[in-house]
């Protein structure tokens, strides 16, 4: 085949397209072999017409998979060749390489670290009293498996309880069952088949109990530092319990989070959050970050199906208005509002937080959720609903 | 099939009315090349399903659309036997006293068999279009069961047997964003974002479908509806809502926007009270601005 050959004669330009592949896949984009030979094939096919305009836009076409990448892809394109031309006459390619990769996972360092360390803040307030406490080795020391298995197991089976009590909804599509009036004639047949095709038993159909959705809006500002531990948990848990969630978390702006949560194991997870959402333990400002989403996610995912949870403590730098109008809206799309508050599970608290006093009359079920205990008694109360 | 270079793409689908862009028109070229799906992502009411309708056109064949939406599942997609009508039949052939066998073979044959539109894709006698129309809307047990055909392209019928693709269809996968797709289903297609249209392309595309326009009205109601998107709206308006819009107005005969025009057909692009009643708290802004640049226009 003529790709083939085209990777076997290596002309100049094929090694370029090989080299600008390896360059962008050390800036996230996931190229495997599949994605060369598609770019080499593609060059090939455009070869008589190729103008420099047209190369470019046909690797962009083949190349990116996503908006994002669309969005990154003409810079580094600009890179690469710019590179490359300066390359040719000092003949340092190589090193120009690895320079970008050594400075690309220079800049994911701090992130992943500030999440690790928002992960150890809540060690770090427990370990108060011990003198010799340093925060270095502890961040040595101590590392996400101290969530221990157990904990996360107990906490996943409570989330799979809630998500189970939450998913009721009749659907219009039929499935089996006893006694109905609509007619599966289907099943009827199968029923009958041994009776050479005389009609005896009848079987029906109904309406199965479909699933909701779920919007779960996390807050991971500085003010929920002490909740870190379990939030994460949670948002982590919750996500893998339950098939059709979407998850945002925030502190002073918005991030979908979904894709980097979704099958993968816990660290995993943790090292994707931190890369794709800068400031953890930031101010909050949550009446700007719901804005944010009622304006780009609400009127495609929120309707009479879908259950918004929202986790925070309610405390906000930010537009108390804002919230309020978009707590409004939410409530007004969404099919229940569920505000679960960590601070809720302190005896003297009274819902005074002036961001909460705003939302509150737009939130169905208001509940503590400080650790696995108060979950159980969500799962409870929702059981009994 | 040589000629079809880039430039053949760009007439066919000028042909066809469709006011193009190069990126368009590369990813439609190197799917068809390459024979990938491909993948078109972008607001809802900007073009994605007409795409895969100009494509059939101008490919000259036809379009088999699989519209998406939650709990579609396989026999859906895919295929069912026509119970009642094999066990009429059943009923009709008991006189006749033909075999088991021809009995068997017969109420499973194709008379009996209600191809839903992938099955159609697969079997048709030329290559068509298929268009997965809003993927995201599906499940993503379905995602995952598509993937598995669009790799083998046969579907197994266990009262036939295995049947394999006649010819690959050309798939065109729409989705609104509603829900992240997979990232093996990426992985599978060419990408395509299409956004809404510059002001110019927009002018173009009213121009081309709604051709007895005036010219002034056509670009007062691109103008304004530029500035339309650039408000809080909870829905944007596409392309579609333009086109909606000039045809009224064009058929109403009328020349140029004023509020009062506006105000009395603002239902034709928006359709949200809030959207609506927010627009007409902020028309004379929005007109000040419409005005100010297309008296720019004019210099």
């Amino acid at each position: 085949m003529a790709p083939k050959e085209l990777i076997k004669r290596r002309t100049a330009l094929s090694a370029n397209i090989i080299g600008f592949c390896r360059f962008i896949r050390q800036k996230g984009f996931r190229i495997g072999p599949t994605e060369e030979v598609d770019a080499l094939r593609a060059i090939e096919i455009l070869q008589p017409y190729a103008a420099p305009k047209d190369f470019q836009l046909c690797m962009k076409t083949v190349l990116c998979r996503s908006l994002q990448q669309q969005r990154k892809f003409d810079e580094l394109y600009r890179q690469y060749w710019t590179e490359l031309e300066k390359a040719v006459d000092s003949k340092v390619v190589e090193s120009e390489g690895e320079g970008q990769k050594s400075k690309n996972s220079g800049t994911q360092q701090p992130s992943f670290q500030a999440l690790k360390s928002w992960l150890q803040g809540n060690t770090q307030a427990e370990k108060e009293e011990v003198a010799t406490y340093s925060a270095f080795e502890a961040m040595g020391q101590k590392d996400f498996s101290t969530f221990s298995e157990d904990e996360l197991t107990e906490v996943l089976q409570l989330i799979q309880m809630i998500a189970r009590s939450l998913a009721f909804q009749f659907s219009r599509r039929q499935k089996k069952a006893k006694r109905s009036a609509r007619l599966d004639l289907r099943r009827t047949l199968r029923l009958n088949l041994r009776r050479g095709g005389e009609i005896m038993d009848l079987a029906f159909q109904k309406p199965p109990r479909n699933k909701r959705k779920i919007v779960l809006l996390c807050d991971v500002s500085k003010s929920m530092d002490l909740y870190s531990q379990f939030l994460i948990q949670f948002i982590y848990a919750f996500q893998n319990a339950y098939r059709s969630i979407e998850t945002f978390v925030f502190s002073t702006s918005l991030h979908r989070v979904s894709q980097q949560l979704k099958d993968k194991d816990y660290k995993e997870a943790l090292t994707e959050l931190s890369q794709s959402v800068p400031d953890w333990s930031g101010g909050t400002r949550i009446g700007e970050s719901l804005t944010t989403f009622c304006k780009d996610y609400a009127s495609k995912m929120l309707n009479r199906n879908t259950i918004v949870l929202i986790l925070s403590d309610g405390w906000d730098t930010g537009n108390v208005d804002a919230l309020k109008t978009s707590m409004k809206q939410i409530h007004s799309k969404a099919a229940k509002v569920i505000w679960l508050n960590p601070l809720a599970g302190n005896p003297a608290f009274e819902p005074s937080v002036q961001g909460m006093t705003a939302a509150m009359p737009y939130i169905d079920i208001f509940a503590s959720a400080h650790n696995a205990a108060s979950l159980r008694k969500i799962a409870s109360h929702l059981r009994k609903r | 099939m040589e000629h079809s270079g880039l430039a053949h793409i760009k007439d066919l689908l000028q042909q066809q009315g469709y006011v193009t862009e190069p990126s368009i028109v590369m990813s439609i070229f190197l799917a068809k090349q390459l024979k990938k799906p491909l993948l078109i992502e972008g607001p809802a009411g900007v073009g994605k399903t007409e795409i895969a309708k100009v494509m059939a056109k101008a490919l000259e064949t036809d379009l088999i659309r699989l519209q998406c939406y939650e709990g579609l599942d396989a026999p859906q997609a895919l295929y069912e036997w026509n119970y009642q009508h094999q066990l009429l039949h059943l009923k009709m052939d008991e006189q006749t006293g033909s075999s088991l066998e021809e009995k068997e073979k017969n109420i499973f044959s194709d008379k009996f068999l209600l191809k839903r539109p992938l099955l159609q894709a697969i079997t048709h006698h030329q290559a068509p279009v298929l268009l997965i129309d809003e993927i995201d809307r599906a499940d993503e047990e379905f995602e995952s069961f598509l993937l598995e055909l669009l790799s083998d392209w046969q579907i197994s019928i266990p009262e036939i047997g295995t049947i394999n693709a006649t010819h690959i269809p050309q798939v065109i996968v729409t989705s609104n964003r509603v829900r992240e797709l997979s990232e093996a289903l990426r992985r599978r297609c060419l990408y395509l974002y299409i956004s809404y249209p510059e002001f110019e392309k927009e002018v173009q595309i009213v121009q081309q479908k709604v051709p007895g326009i005036d010219d002034r009205l056509g670009q007062q109601i691109c103008l304004f509806m530029q500035e339309l998107r650039k408000m809080k709206l909870d829905k944007i308006p596409g392309v579609a809502e333009t086109l909606d819009w000039a045809q009224a107005l064009a058929a109403l005969h009328i020349d140029h926007l004023d509020k009062e025009i506006v105000e009395s057909t603002l239902g034709i692009v928006l359709k949200d009270w809030q959207d609506i009643r927010q627009t007409q708290l902020s028309l004379s802004e929005l007109f000040e601005k419409v005005g100010a640049i297309s008296k720019l226009d004019q210099l």
